[in-house]
This record gives structure tokens, sequence and C-alpha cells, in this order.
């Protein structure tokens, strides 16, 4: 019972200090300016001023749009290419297969921010600059997901592969038939895993976007700080609400997926 | 998180990857046939593998050599290489205050954020793995900032560490005390941007303590419970032990994330006070993109990789040996 | 199968072909035009909140005043990761057609190869130069010819807590205006209010260093401030530099200097929420702070050294400069945004709604403007203070091609000034730091 208890208590006192940031910022959304600068922080009326201005101040339903956009686009394009990768090297013994799979996996040794400086010159060169196409190809392939699922497939039975062929089967059919469905929840794993970090990256749509035409949410807010910080720190505060709840949402609903797809990337190996 | 941040990615145990496959080709009789089929089966896989192999190339292969080759030129600011300096760029670096200063703080940084990042991650897991009514929503609050974004949660935290707006502030008021330059002041800026990180970080290794401790079969801690061990006792001696390996993958990817940090930095400080948080990525950001200093960036690039690389081979050397696995 | 694998590559080839046709698709760098057949001018500016609002009002009133040119305002962060921006795009498509850069990067802009001097266009179109401000001119002119078109221009002013000067016992009309007066002054709020209170502040920005120099008539480089060469030495350290320094470790050391850090508004945010008594400001938003402010604002002079008259201010804020990679129609389209910019009535409300000075001398005459400073005499330091100015090589501003480099340099020491380094042992490093930067960029630039 004690044991209990303090369980409890341990459990509700980290619980709010973890979701304290969080929480300040919601309820500094609904203030105004001059209750912050006095220090008052539980609203007195739920006043949704800041949420109004902020979508009159800033472009930020576009921004959710291209970041919504990007985000799945990256995502469809992981899961397709990662599983074909993965597909040929687990069902298609042709010879050299290892290598392929080796030089795959020794691209996670690269970190992305060592590489940026010649893939920004690419992306120039290719005229891509403030396009989607920036912020989405050099994404749509990660050595991850190919890890990730080329495990997944390993555990496929061979038979059912092989008594595929001899009934006519081909692989591309068994690809999309048999591989595909029956990694479903690997494929969930990857897919919110995916859109997550791409919702969230930073720093690449830093460089390659200069206006709003592909401008992410995330340097949407960055924008917003440097223009509004002067008196409107509630209406930053409900423009990061706002790019929030589509992120945490997800995660709510797909925790228990991304938590069995992270352990087996990380440590079944 | 850029691609190479989101890090679960980076820890990945090369050695049981590649067994060797048996064939499934059945046999054929003439060799001129079987080479055929051979070459097919090369062909086929190939068109599977081509797109991968396109993107990895254009924006991982090909760059990376990149990187390698401009660190041993002046580059003019439209990013074309003007003289060959072989290795003067990394021999200035050495040299340069700056970038020495660049160095120490990335160390105390990963020095102020790993050990911080797993224990909090870890006591929570262990709170978050009692079986108790309402544990879910508990376990969805802890995770959640695996959610939020750099840019959110740093936007967070300028607002809390405000001078004058500030809650932290206004609290020490409150108690007080004299307020604190969070991020302007030399001696707490770096302490402020690991609080940030240590925080942004809770989510995603919390999620992997959880799943360790998950794994971890709960007939040991009965027969533990039958002689008498006590909470603590069955914490040491079979939790801790059998947590080792994603202790260690946890350890080894936040190392990597903190080598990586840059969001927080350029939303919290600029790299300031007096480049008290000028990290290495945030470094090699300015060098490259505000300053136009291809050469001397790429040069720092190729340090942060082999950083990366030399935690990566610590990791496996190491960690096979060292670690208690089940 | 085969039917299957010819369905692969084909997908294949067209996914390549898609990316192939996509890069290649979009390079034309024709003239763009909206659907009613305007012209379209991209425009880059660097000013947040109300003074962004006002830069979007008057390119706005543009648009609507005439049917053949659109110009599009793209905020782009500040001036330093505006110009930062810049640097990255300059020579690609995604780079603007007009740029408002900060009146330190005008050497680096002319040399940078990225602009056409508007002078070019003053010459075709026999633009009367002589109806802007002189002294404003001065900063911009080189070899007397004009790059940009000024744009905004500020100077920096002491702004100060008028009912916290009568609490205390000091005179709110006549404000502190040496060194020691200053000091004194800080010291006797802070002592006054606690720790809850900071007598002064100073945003941690170069451009204060630069002033400050400039009002004790101190050079920042060699050469006439590099207007009349190449400029080969710094001179911050000067006497100059070391007593401002020195003046603002005295009042650290008092703990009477209050570190709001790098950010303008949060020096803005301390001084409205009263935890700051006096602080020194770009008269820029000195109509938000007017008007937000719960209390009597007043304004002052800069403070000089003790036993000196001050020589004046450097002409700050930005210009706004036309890229050369750009189709000639554009180009054309980008001087009579420039030019509407410049008019005496637009000038008279920008400066109206913002702090700025007007860049044309007419624009005094305008109403709006003169109801402007009868509301807010505080607006009048400003201009007071550019008038009184003696033009020197000291009071046109340095002219160097590393000066947004230099200014973080400065901005390191006097954090390291703040963090107790001793502000002689700072300055001196400082100094040496850009004479480095003087170097690596006479060597590229040879």
């Amino acid at each position: 019972m004690i044991k209990k208890l303090i369980t409890y208590m341990l459990l509700i006192i980290s619980s709010l200090i973890i979701f304290f940031p969080v929480l300040f910022a919601l309820l500094a959304s609904f203030l105004t300016p001059s209750q912050l600068s006095r220090g008052q922080y539980i609203p007195t009326s739920m006043s949704l001023d800041s949420y109004i201005s902020v979508f009159q101040d800033v472009p930020l339903l576009k921004f959710l749009f291209n970041s919504f956009i990007v985000s799945s686009t990256v995502t469809i394009g992981q899961l397709l290419l990662c599983s074909l990768a993965a597909f040929a090297i687990v069902f298609i013994p042709f010879k050299g297969r290892n290598v392929v799979f080796f030089m795959f996996i020794s691209t996670l040794l690269i970190p992305w921010e060592a590489v940026m400086i010649p893939n920004f010159i690419t992306i120039i060169n290719f005229n891509w600059l403030n396009s989607y196409l920036a912020l989405t190809v050099p994404f749509i392939t990660t050595a991850f997901g190919i890890f990730l699922l080329r495990q997944h497939y390993k555990m496929i039975p061979k038979e059912l592969h092989e008594s595929a062929q001899m009934d006519g089967c081909s692989n591309f059919r068994f690809y999309w038939s048999f591989a595909l469905p029956l990694s479903v929840p690997m494929l969930s794993a990857l897919a919110i895993y995916a859109f997550l970090t791409t919702w969230n990256m930073y720093l690449w749509p830093l460089l390659v976007t200069s206006n709003n035409d592909a401008r992410t949410v995330q340097i949407g807010v960055r924008m917003m700080i440097s223009q509004e910080s002067a008196t409107s720190w509630n209406t930053i505060m409900a423009g990061v609400i706002i790019i929030l709840i589509p992120t945490l949402l997800i995660l709510i609903i797909g925790i228990k997926q991304l938590r069995q797809g992270l352990m087996s990337g990380s440590l079944k190996g | 998180m850029e691609r190479g941040t989101d890090s679960a990615t980076k820890y990945v145990n090369v050695k049981s990857l590649v067994d060797s496959e048996t064939s499934v080709v059945p046999k054929t009789s003439s060799k001129a046939k079987n080479r055929m089929r051979k070459w097919k089966l090369f062909g086929e896989g190939m068109i599977y593998l081509f797109p991968a192999f396109l993107i990895l190339g254009i924006f991982l292969f090909y760059p990376m050599i990149k990187t390698l080759y401009y660190s041993l030129f002046i580059t003019n600011p439209r990013g074309e290489t003007v003289v060959f300096v072989g290795l003067e760029n990394f021999l200035t670096l050495m040299q340069s205050a700056s970038f020495q200063n660049s160095m120490i703080q990335t160390f105390k940084f990963v020095l102020y954020t790993v050990p911080t990042g797993v224990f909090l991650a870890l006591f929570l897991a262990l709170i978050a793995n009692e079986k108790v009514r309402g544990i879910e929503f508990f376990r969805v609050i802890f995770s959640s900032t695996l959610g939020v974004s750099v840019a959110a949660g740093a936007s967070i935290w300028l607002f809390m560490f405000h001078p004058s707006l500030g809650v932290l502030n206004n609290l020490l008021q409150v108690f007080g005390l004299d307020s604190i330059g969070w991020l302007t002041s030399g001696e707490w800026a770096l302490i402020s941007v690991s609080i940030t990180t240590v925080w942004m970080g809770i989510g995603f290794n919390f999620i992997i303590f959880l799943g360790g401790l998950q794994n971890i079969s709960q007939e040991l801690y009965e027969s533990a419970l039958i002689d008498g061990a006590g909470y603590f006792a069955r914490l040491f001696k079979i939790t801790i032990p059998l947590l080792s390996p994603t202790l260690f993958f946890v350890v080894t990817v936040t190392l990597i994330n903190s080598f990586q940090s840059f969001g927080q930095i350029h939303i919290l400080t600029g790299g300031g006070p007096n480049e008290a948080t000028n990290l290495i990525v945030y470094s090699i950001y300015k060098e490259a993109f505000e300053f136009s200093r291809f050469g001397t960036a790429s040069a720092q690039a190729i340090i942060l990789f082999l950083f990366i690389l030399l935690v990566t081979i610590i990791q496996f050397k190491v960690g096979e040996k060292k670690v208690h696995y089940q | 199968m085969k039917i299957v694998m010819k369905r692969t590559v084909l997908f294949m080839v067209g996914m390549v072909l898609l990316m192939v046709l996509v890069a290649c698709g979009n390079s034309s760098s024709a003239v763009q035009k909206t659907e009613d057949g305007r012209i379209i001018v991209d425009f880059w500016y660097a000013l947040g909140g109300n003074l962004g609002e006002a830069v979007e009002g008057m390119v706005n009133d543009f648009n609507e005043s005439q049917s053949d040119i659109q110009v599009n305002a793209v905020y782009q962060g500040s001036y330093e990761e505006s110009l930062t921006q810049l640097r990255q795009l300059a020579g690609t498509d995604d780079a603007p057609a007009v740029v408002q850069v900060f009146e330190v990067g005008t050497k680096y802009m002319i040399e940078s190869g990225y602009i056409e001097p508007v002078q070019t266009f003053i010459n075709e179109d026999n633009f009367d130069l002589s109806l802007l401000e002189e002294n404003i001119l001065s900063y911009y002119q080189v070899d007397g010819q004009l790059y940009s078109m000024p744009f905004n221009t500020s100077n920096a002013i002491m702004v100060y807590n008028k009912d916290m000067f009568r609490e205390v016992g000091l005179d709110p009309e006549n404000p502190p205006a040496t060194f020691s007066e200053v000091r004194d002054a800080a010291k006797k709020i802070s002592d006054y209010y606690g720790s809850s209170v900071d007598g002064f502040s100073v945003i941690t920005n170069g451009w204060f260093t630069e002033q400050m120099i400039a009002n004790q008539g101190g050079l920042y480089v060699d050469n006439d401030n590099g207007r009349s060469g190449e400029p080969t030495q710094a001179l911050i350290n000067g006497e100059e530099g070391q007593r401002w320094f020195q003046w603002l470790y005295d009042m650290k050391s008092d703990s009477s200097l209050g570190d709001y850090g790098r950010a303008w508004d949060d020096h803005r945010a301390a001084f409205l929420g009263e935890t700051v008594a006096m602080y020194l400001d770009s008269t820029a938003s000195l109509a938000g702070t007017v008007t937000n402010a719960e209390f009597e604002v007043g304004t002052a002079f800069l403070p000089t050294a003790d036993g000196m008259d001050p020589q004046g201010v450097i002409v700050g804020g930005a210009s706004i400069w036309m890229m050369t990679d750009i189709p000639k129609e554009v180009q054309e389209a980008a001087w009579e945004f420039m030019k509407f910019t410049s008019k005496p009535e637009v000038q008279a409300k920008w400066a109206a709604s913002t702090g700025y000075f007007p860049i044309t001398k007419e624009a005094y005459e305008h109403e709006v403007l003169i109801n402007t400073y009868e509301e807010y005499p505080q607006f009048l330091t400003a201009v007071e203070q550019l008038q009184n100015t003696t033009l020197t090589a000291a009071t046109q501003g340095a002219l160097i091609g590393v000066f947004p480099e230099a200014r973080e340099r400065v901005v390191n020491a006097v954090e390291s000034l703040y963090g107790g380094t001793d502000p002689i042992e700072a300055i001196n490093r400082a100094n040496e730091e850009i004479n480095t930067e003087l170097e690596n960029y006479r060597r590229a630039n040879q």
C-alpha cells in the first residue's frame, strides 16, 4: 500500500515536471501581453485572441500544409523504397547482396551535418531551393528503414516464398501480396518514426527555404519569434501549441507500434 | 532533428547483420543457363535497389567524398574550390582559439547532457514499469517529448528563460532570489541549453528503456522475491545487469545526438554569449553559411564525422565485451 | 513475371525521368508575372514586429498606387539572418530582386558582385539626389557613387523611465549626459529598488560600440575609417573605445547594469516591464516603446565621456539594394519601387509610424509627421542629435568589407567583459581579431 502511494507520488511529480513546459505554453497562449509582463500566469478567462492573431500574423496554415506534404511524402517514399530494397536483399538471391547491404548500413555512420554543405550546393544546382523536392527527395530512403524491414522479412518463412514461386507467383507479386501485408506492424512503426522526424526537421529546411512556398512550421516558428517577440509571447506560444498538436496526437496513437519497432530496430539486430 | 539525428538509426549491430543466406535457386543442369539466371537475378535485384541506391548515392556517399575534398581546399563564396591547401584547414582549426573553445564547450555539453539524460529517463522508466492503475497515461506523458520538435521545444524554453518575462526568473523573485541570466551569462548559457536538450531527449530514451524493462522475464523477479531480495537488491542484481544492452544503446544514441545539437542553440543563444554555446554543428553552420568558408567548415564536418565514427567503434568493441546479454 | 518486371522497370525509369524533369523544369530566369500581367519584384526585408508591419504597409501602398508592378515583401529574420540567407542564395533564381541590408554591410555588398549600383538608374532617370538628407547620403555614398537607396535610418539614443526618476529623486527633465553622471544615476536607482531593478542596460550589439566611439570623435579603422583607402588596422582599442568598455565594466561591477543579451526586444521588454530604468536603444522602435509604456518615457542624447562635447552619431539603419542577376525589366520595376519609397509623403508616413528619420528633407513638412512630433516630443531628441552632429570621418561611419564579422567580435568582447574579463584586455583582443579579419579580406580580394 505504501509502496503504491510512493509510486503514485513519484509518477505525479515527474509528470508535472516533464509536462510543465508544454502546460506552461498552453497557459501562456491564453494570456494577454500585459498579464504576461506582470507575471500573472493563471488565465482569468479563456481568451482565444492569440490563436486568432497567430493565423493572421503568420501564414501558419500554409506552413502546416507544407509540413504535412513534406512529412507525408517522405513517409510514403521511405515505406516504398526501403521495403523494395529490403525485399531484394532478402528474397532475390543475387550475387553481391551482402556487399550492397553493407554499403547501405555504412551510411548510418554519416551524420547529415557532415554532408549538408555539398548537399546544399547540389540542391542549388538542381534548382530545388524553396521546393518540396529539396525537403523530401534526400530523405526518401534511409538505411535504418532498409535495416528494420530486412530484419522483419527474414522472419517470413522461406517456404512461403518457395511455394509462391512454384505457383508461378512473380517476385513483385510476392512483394506486393505477401511481404508488404505481412509487415504492416513494422511498416507502421517506420511510418510513425519517419513522419515524426521529418516533421521535426530544423537545420535542413532552414537552409533550403527562403520564402513561404515550402517553408515548414518549424522554420515558421523561428520566424515568428524574431518577428513577434517584442510584445506578443502569447501569440508565439499559441503557434507552438498548434504545431505540437499533430505530432503529439500521432505519438499518442502510435506509441505502441513505435515502441515495438524501435526496440526491434535497436536491439534485436 | 535531421536524418543523422534520428539516432535509433545509428546503432546497428553489424556483426550479426550479414549471415549466410541459403540459396533458394533450384539447381539447373546447364552452366550457361545457370549464368543467365544469375545475371537475370542480379538485374532484377538491381531494379528493386536502384531508387535506394540513387538517393543514398546522391545525398550521402557523393557528398561525403565531396566534404572530404572541400576540406582540403580554400573555397570562394560560390562553393567553388580555389586553392588546394592540403591539411592546412585542419592545422588552422587546431590552432584557432575559437575552434578549441568550440571543442571544449562541445565536450562539456556532452558531459552535462548524456549522464543526466540517461539517468532521468531510466528513473522514469523504472517508475513507469510498475503495474498500477492508469500507468498508460503516465507513460504517454513521459514519452511526450519525443513529439515535441526542436523548434517548438526551444521556443517554449526561450520564453521560460526570458530575462524579465520568464517564469523561471519570476519564480526566483518570488523566493527573493536574484534573477539569473539564463541565456546571457557565460556561466549559465551552456547549462540552460543542456537543460533544454535533456528535456527534449527524455521521451525517446524513456521509450527505449521501458521496452527494455518489459523484455526482462518476470520469473527472475519472482524467484528473487522468494529469496527475500528487497527492491534495491533486485534493481542492482537483476534489472540493471539485464538492462545493460539497452543502457548501452541509449548512452550511444544520446552521445551522438549531443554532438549533433543545433536547433536549440540556433533558437536559444545563437552560439553566445562570447561563444559559450558555439558547439560543433553550430560552428560548422556559421563557418559555412554565415561566413561562406566551405573549406574550413568541411574540415570541421570531417572532425565531427570522425568523432561519431569513434563513438560507434568504441560501442562495438567495448560494448560487445562488457555488456551482459540475456 | 516478365510483364511485372517490365512494369517495375517502367516505374523506376519514370521516377528518374520525373526527378530530372522537375530538376530542369523550373530553371528559367524569365520575368515572373502575376495573373493580371504585373511584373513581380521580390523584396526581402529584415524588420520584425510593428516595423515589419510598416514595411508591409508601404509595399501595399506601392502596389495599390500603380498597376504594372507587384512587389512581394518577404520577411527574412534579423539583419544578420537575412544577410546570411542572401549570401547563400545570391546568384540563384531564389535570390530576391531587392534586398534590405544593414548599413555595415555596405562595403561587403558593393564588392560582392551581386548588386547593380542604383547610381546607374539615378543617372538614366535624372533622379534628384539633393532631395535626400546630406548626412544620410554621406554614409552611403562611396567615391561619389550611390550604390543603394537609403531606406530606414535611425540613431542611438538613451531612453529612460521618468516615473522612476521622480521616485528615486532624480530630475526627470534633466537626464544624465556624461559617463559618470549616468553611472551615478544608475547606481542611485539600483540602490533604491534593490536587486529587482537594474539602473541601466545596453543591447549587446556592436552598433552601440560604433556609436560611442564616434560620439567621442574616435575612428573604428584607419585610412579615415576606410573612406580614403582599404582599411588595414582596427582602431577600436583607442582611448575612446577603452573608455566605453571601462564604463560598462564599472557599471557592471556596481551591479547597476543589467545584461539582457543580444535580443533588442528583451531589453525593450525589460524597460516596459520596469525592470530597467535607462537603456540605450535605436530610435527605430521608439513609437512602439512610447505607446506601450504604462509610464512616462523620456529620451536623451547618447552619453559621452566626461568633460567632452558629443561629436554626434553615425547614421544607422539599412538601405535597399538591387541585385544584378535579374532581367532588366525587373530591375526597372524595382527602381520604380525604390523611387516610391523615397517620396516625401511615403517617408513622412514611414517616419511617423516607426521612429526612423525620413530620408527626404521635404518629409518634415508633411502633416502626419508634424503631428507625430507634436504628440511625441521624444522623437525630436534623435532629430536634434542628428542635426547637431559634426560631419567628420568619425561620424561618417566606417567602411569595412568584414564589418558584420567585426561586429560579432565586438559583441563577444562585450559579453566576455560582462563575464568578468578585464575591459582593456577584452577590447584589445577584439581589435586583434578584427585585424585578422581585415587581413583575410584583403587577401581574398586581391
